[in-house]
């Protein structure tokens, strides 16, 4: 545990004990952070690596590691011969959507639950935080009776406005707390050189707030990337599948679909995640990084 | 801030009104709405496809505590929970106290611990389902290689194992949150304590009882209840991984809130058991606000 500074201090003949020690621990360290990076990791390594192997070495038995032939049949075969491109865009689509409504309503909602104390916020943040732990089961039933009654059924707006239901109270809780960070004094100076409140915040607070704009946004792309259940009750045609949905029922047909295209796919899925959780990573350093040197 | 009774007021408070209204209109509608609409819609008796059917009182939560399924699916989410979240926090706190120390590669480390977390809930099963199976999965080959197991387990296939499984491939998704939620309240714990600690000659077993855990208490119980929540109405995971069998033995409570509406179609039963279902969720809310306001009086 705690014991990386045990040597300072302790008289010269324990000196050595504590360095047995010190080494000790390290090995300890070193030992079960390798175990767990393994065993959580191997999964995933095993997705990738299995997307490249040919369809007979996916069934041999017992399973080579590495794939004796390298192939991107795999991927090919999705591309060409499923609709994992028309998965893949309308994902995009409905995402894309939810992140842009739940950013452009939430973020400014989250600006004046920040900035204002004013009659029946403070009751109206708690709701926030009530609706965004509400059961998907529970709001997807009467969704459902409103999308069928809206002619909404099989649609991507459907999709897009119900993962607002989540998306939403994700932007406004994290936004406020964005904006909370940012001091109220910065706007009030603008506006004593003559701004108005609208543009002392979209000058000086929504710039400062964009690290935390962009990763909000990352995290509610994610969230509707990841969304299965009101795919699965709103969507039935197969031009308006969305990823999870798309490859959830090929799970289970591995008579038809071979196991190589469903992983494959996988990584597919995978890799957008990734590439954005990498982007706001940078993003993030940043942000706390000029957020540190400016001060409070 | 705006000075009381100035002109700025009534203008901020127009602005305050004006720029929270489309969000208040959304949640009213997406969440508001429709939660009212499940009461209405438990107390008749609707099939699924149907907008509303005739009036029925509190028929359908009684046929809910009555029918075994339901009591079924009580318990497996009782089992499901508990399992889940019990695994995740001990694993949470002991790698996020193994990520605490200082040493090379922690930050890739720290990356491929987190990753789980971050994938679609569809991959996760995908990949599981494709290590999980009986013949060519590779966690069979595994453990009959190593002789821990004499013959191939039917993970998923078989009803006295399918819930373990379950729990195992949730726990391996979703353990990172609480990984990330006590390593950042570790790294906040001022190092002085622990120096004073040392020269009073606390060994670091006592450190950990008496400085780490007690600090790290309240953002542990809250992650704890946080997860409980999560774990409770989580749907799609159960799902996928085995559409709630073999023979129940993993329909918690959403998804037999879905085999009702989409499998049976009977809408008002459903409603009722996501209703019974809320009200459960409804007492961990509640002890969740608690905390909550407790920790915000406390900073």
């Amino acid at each position: 545990m705690t014991v990386a500074v045990e040597g300072v201090g302790t008289p010269p003949r324990n000196r050595e004990i504590a360095d047995i020690h010190f080494i000790g621990s390290r090995i300890l360290i070193y030992l079960s952070t390798l175990l767990a990076v393994s065993i959580i990791g191997f999964p995933l390594l095993w997705m990738l690596i299995c997307s490249f192997k040919p369809s007979d070495e996916l069934y041999a038995v017992p399973p080579d590691f590495l794939p004796r032939q390298w192939t991107l049949q795999n991927y090919s075969d999705l591309f060409l011969q499923t609709n994992f491109p028309t998965y893949f865009a309308n994902s995009l689509i409905v995402a894309g959507g939810a992140t842009l409504l739940s950013l452009a309503v939430g973020g400014l909602g989250a600006y004046s639950l920040s900035r204002f104390r004013f009659f029946g916020m403070a009751a109206f943040a708690d709701a926030v935080l009530v609706s965004y732990m509400l059961p998907e089961v529970l709001i997807v039933l009467p969704l459902y009776i409103y999308v069928v009654k809206l002619g909404l059924a099989d649609t991507l707006i459907a999709l897009i406005i119900s993962n607002t239901a989540f998306t939403l109270p994700l932007t406004l809780w994290f936004m406020r707390a964005y904006f909370n960070a940012i001091p109220a004094s910065l706007e009030e100076s603008a506006m004593v050189e003559g701004c108005t409140r609208l543009k002392a915040m979209m000058r000086v607070t929504v710039p400062l707030a964009l690290p935390g704009i962009v990763s909000v946004g990352v995290f509610t792309f994610n969230q509707a990337w990841n969304e299965y259940l009101f795919a699965l009750i709103f969507i039935s045609s197969e031009r308006n599948k969305t990823l999870p949905l798309g490859l959830a029922n090929w799970i289970g047909r591995d008579t038809i679909y071979s196991w190589g295209m469903l992983l494959a796919g996988a990584v597919m899925v995978t890799i957008p995640v990734i590439v954005f959780y990498l982007l706001v990573q940078r993003r993030l350093i940043v942000g706390l990084a000029e957020g540190g040197a400016k001060g409070d | 801030m705006a000075k009381p009774g100035s002109a700025a007021l009534a203008g901020d408070r127009l602005l305050a009104y004006t720029t929270l209204a489309p969000s208040a209109f959304l949640l009213l509608l997406l969440s508001g709405v429709p939660t009212i609409t499940v009461f209405v819609t438990a107390t008749q008796s609707v099939s699924t496809g149907d907008s509303s059917g005739p009036f029925v009182g509190l028929d359908n939560f009684l046929w809910a505590i009555r029918e075994p399924m339901f009591l079924t699916a009580l318990w497996n989410t009782f089992v499901w929970v508990f399992g889940s979240v019990v695994i995740e926090m001990l694993l949470g706190l002991g790698l996020a106290l193994l990520l605490n120390q200082s040493f090379k590669l922690r930050g890739a480390a720290r990356a491929v611990i987190l990753a789980p977390y971050l994938i679609p809930t569809v991959v996760a099963v995908l990949t599981w389902r494709y290590m999980l199976h009986d013949i060519v999965g590779i966690l069979n080959v595994i453990l009959l290689d190593l002789h821990i197991i004499s013959h191939p387990l039917l993970w998923l296939n078989s009803p006295s194992l399918a819930m373990f499984t379950v729990i195992m491939v949730g726990v391996w998704k979703f353990f990172p949150f609480a990984v990330i939620a006590i390593l950042g309240i570790l790294q906040s714990i001022p190092q002085e304590q622990y120096e004073a600690a040392r020269i009073d000659g606390a060994s670091s077993f006592q450190q950990f009882w008496r400085i780490t855990m007690p600090y790290i208490l309240p953002v542990f119980l809250l992650t704890m209840l946080l997860r409980t929540i999560w774990t409770f109405h989580k749907f799609d995971i159960i799902y996928l991984m085995t559409g709630g069998g073999p023979l129940d033995a993993t329909t918690t409570l959403p998804v037999l809130v879905y085999l009702k509406a989409f499998d049976d179609f009977e809408f008002g039963r459903a409603a009722a058991v996501a209703l019974l279902t809320f009200a459960i969720l409804a007492v961990l809310l509640a002890i969740y606000f608690v905390l909550i306001r407790k920790a915000e009086a406390r900073q």
